[in-house]
C-alpha cells in the first residue's frame, strides 16, 4: 500500500523570495533543498523556526528560508543560537555554517555548545575551502591541498569535525552529502526531532575552488552509508572509530545517536528557576536584602 | 539520481498515479527555474532563456496533469506527497555550470529526460491496475518524444567554443 507522507507543509513554505547568489553547482543548493524537505517534514510553521549563522557562502542559507534568520558574525552562530534557545525555547532553532565558520573562527564555541547540550541542531556546510574569500585553506582542506595560500600544497593535518564533536561528547553526530539528497534530508530530519546538541556535517563541494574528487559527481561514486556497513549508531566507540576515516573516506548515516540521550542545558535551567523560585524574595525587597547587609 | 520512496506501484490507484505525475512535472519546473534563476544571476543568457522555456513546458504538463486529475477526482485527498519522489524529472542540482553553453543546458535537460523514461520504463512491470498502467505508458512515450524534441534543439545548437569556459573565465560572481 502506499504510505502517505503528507504533512500540512510542502517544502517550497520554506523557500524564501531570495534568490541564492551562490556558484551554479554548488553543493549548498542540495544542502538548501534537503532542508525544506526536512522542515516540511518536521510540520512546524516558519514562524516558530529560527536559523542562525555565522559568515561565508553557506551562512547566507537563513535568508533563503521563510523562516526567522540571523546571518550573524563570524564563527558566532553557536553562541547566538543557544542564546535564543534559552530565551525561547518554544523555538526550533537552527545554527548552521561551513567548516571555516565553524572549526576556525568558531571553534572555540563548538565544544561548549556541546557540553551545554541544548536543543539545537548545528548543520556545518564542509567544503574544505574558503570560497567566498576566493579559495584559501581551511580548517578541514586535507594536507597537502593545493590553493592560494598553499601554492606549493598544505603542510598541515585538516580537523576532523566528527572526532571534534564526538570526543567533547555530543549526543548526536551524522555526516552526509549532497549527492544523496533525499539520505541527507532525512539525516537533518532526525537531528532536528533529537532532543539535544545534534551535529550535521555535510560533504557539500566548492564548485569552484574545490578538487575534481571533491565534487558531487565524485560522491555519487565513492559514498557508503553506515547502515550497510552494519555500523551499530549506539555506539560512541564504534563512531569514534569509523570518524578516523574522515577524508579518506566518504561515509554518511549517522554516526552516533545517544540512546539515553541526557537532559537539555534548557531544560536544567527552567528545573533550577522552578527550584529557586520559592526561595525568591518579592521583587519589593530586594533592596531591603542589600540594606541588610 | 532519482528517487522514490514508500511508493507501492502494484496498489497505486489512477487518482495517486496523477498525483505523483504532477508532482513529478512541478518538481521538474521548480528546478528548472531555479537554474534559469542561477545562470541569469551569472549572466549566462542562453543558457537561461533555454532554462525558462523549460519551465514553460513543465508547467504546461503539470496543469494539463492536474486538470485531468481534478476532471477524474474533484478534491478528492491525495494519499501520495513530494515527499515521495526526488529528481525524477528534475535535472541534478551539480548538472548547472556557471557560463554553461546553449549545448550543456540542452545536454542536461536531454539527460533529465532520459531518466525520467528510465523511472516510468521500471515501474511498468510492477503495476497491477490497468487505468495507471495505461497512464505510465501514455507518460513514458512523452518522454520519448520530449528527448526527439531536446535532440532537435542539440541538432541546431551552435558548437561549443573549443576554449571551455573556465580557461579563461574569471570565477562566478553573484549581483
Amino acid at each position: 500500500m502506499t504510505t502517505a507522507v503528507a504533512t500540512q507543509f510542502a517544502p517550497k513554505d520554506f523557500k524564501s523570495e531570495l534568490k541564492p547568489i551562490w556558484c551554479p553547482g554548488c553543493g549548498d543548493f542540495g544542502v538548501l533543498q534537503a532542508i525544506y524537505r526536512a522542515l516540511a517534514a518536521i510540520g512546524r510553521p516558519p514562524h516558530e523556526i529560527a536559523f542562525i549563522s555565522g559568515i561565508g557562502c553557506s551562512s547566507r542559507i537563513p535568508g533563503y528560508t521563510t523562516a526567522y534568520g540571523f546571518n550573524s558574525v563570524h564563527g558566532r552562530a553557536l553562541p547566538i543560537a543557544q542564546g535564543l534557545k534559552l530565551a525561547r525555547p518554544e523555538l526550533l532553532v537552527l545554527a548552521a555554517g561551513g567548516d571555516g565558520d565553524g572549526f576556525s573562527i568558531g571553534g572555540g564555541h563548538v565544544p561548549h555548545a556541546v557540553r551545554r547540550n541544548d536543543d539545537i541542531t548545528y548543520i556545518v556546510m564542509d567544503n574544505q575551502t574558503y570560497g567566498l574569500t576566493k579559495g584559501q585553506l581551511s580548517p578541514t582542506s586535507a594536507k597537502g591541498r593545493h590553493t592560494v595560500t598553499s601554492p606549493e600544497g598544505s603542510l598541515e593535518n585538516p580537523v576532523n569535525p566528527l572526532l571534534y564533536v564526538l570526543a567533547y561528547g555530543a549526543p548526536f553526530v551524522a555526516q552526509g552529502t549532497p549527492a544523496d539528497i533525499p539520505g541527507l534530508s532525512a539525516m537533518i530530519e532526525e537531528a532536528i526531532r533529537f532532543p539535544g546538541f545534534s551535529f550535521v556535517n555535510v560533504q557539500s563541494p566548492c564548485v569552484t575552488y574545490g578538487e575534481e574528487e571533491q565534487q558531487i559527481k565524485a560522491h555519487k561514486a565513492i559514498m557508503k552509508k553506515l547502515d550497510d556497513l552494519g555500523h551499530d549508531p549506539t555506539s560512541r566507540l564504534q563512531a569514534l572509530d569509523r570518524a578516523q576515516s574522515y577524508g579518506t573516506e566518504l561515509l554518511t548515516g549517522v554516526y552516533f545517536r545517544d540512546p539515553s540521550p541526557p537532559p537539555t542545558l534548557g531544560s536544567l535551567v527552567r528545573e533550577r528557576q522552578e527550584s529557586l523560585s520559592a526561595k525568591a524574595k518579592p521583587r519589593e525587597r530586594i533592596l531591603d536584602l542589600f540594606l541588610q547587609k | 539520481m532519482s528517487s522514490t520512496r514508500g511508493i507501492d506501484f502494484a496498489t497505486l490507484t489512477l487518482k495517486d498515479a496523477l498525483d505523483l505525475a504532477v508532482f513529478i512535472e512541478e518538481e521538474a519546473c521548480e528546478r528548472y527555474g531555479e537554474f534559469a534563476d542561477q545562470m541569469e544571476m551569472h549572466d549566462t543568457q542562453d543558457a537561461a532563456r533555454f532554462f525558462r522555456y523549460m519551465v514553460e513546458n513543465e508547467e504546461k504538463h503539470r496543469s494539463e496533469l492536474a486538470e485531468r486529475r481534478r476532471e477524474l477526482f474533484g478534491d478528492a485527498p491525495t494519499a501520495v506527497s513530494r515527499a515521495m519522489i526526488f529528481d525524477v524529472e528534475a535535472p541534478e542540482y551539480d548538472e548547472a555550470r556557471a557560463f554553461m553553453t546553449l549545448r550543456e543546458a540542452l545536454n542536461a535537460a536531454m539527460r533529465s529526460e532520459e531518466k525520467a523514461h528510465a523511472f516510468f520504463v521500471a515501474a511498468l512491470p510492477r503495476i497491477k491496475d490497468a487505468s495507471v498502467r495505461e497512464l505510465f505508458e501514455e507518460l513514458c512515450a512523452e518522454e520519448v518524444e520530449h528527448k526527439r524534441l531536446v535532440q532537435v534543439e542539440i541538432d541546431k545548437a551552435p558548437p561549443d567554443p573549443k576554449i571551455a569556459s573556465k580557461e579563461f573565465a574569471d570565477e562566478p560572481v553573484g549581483e
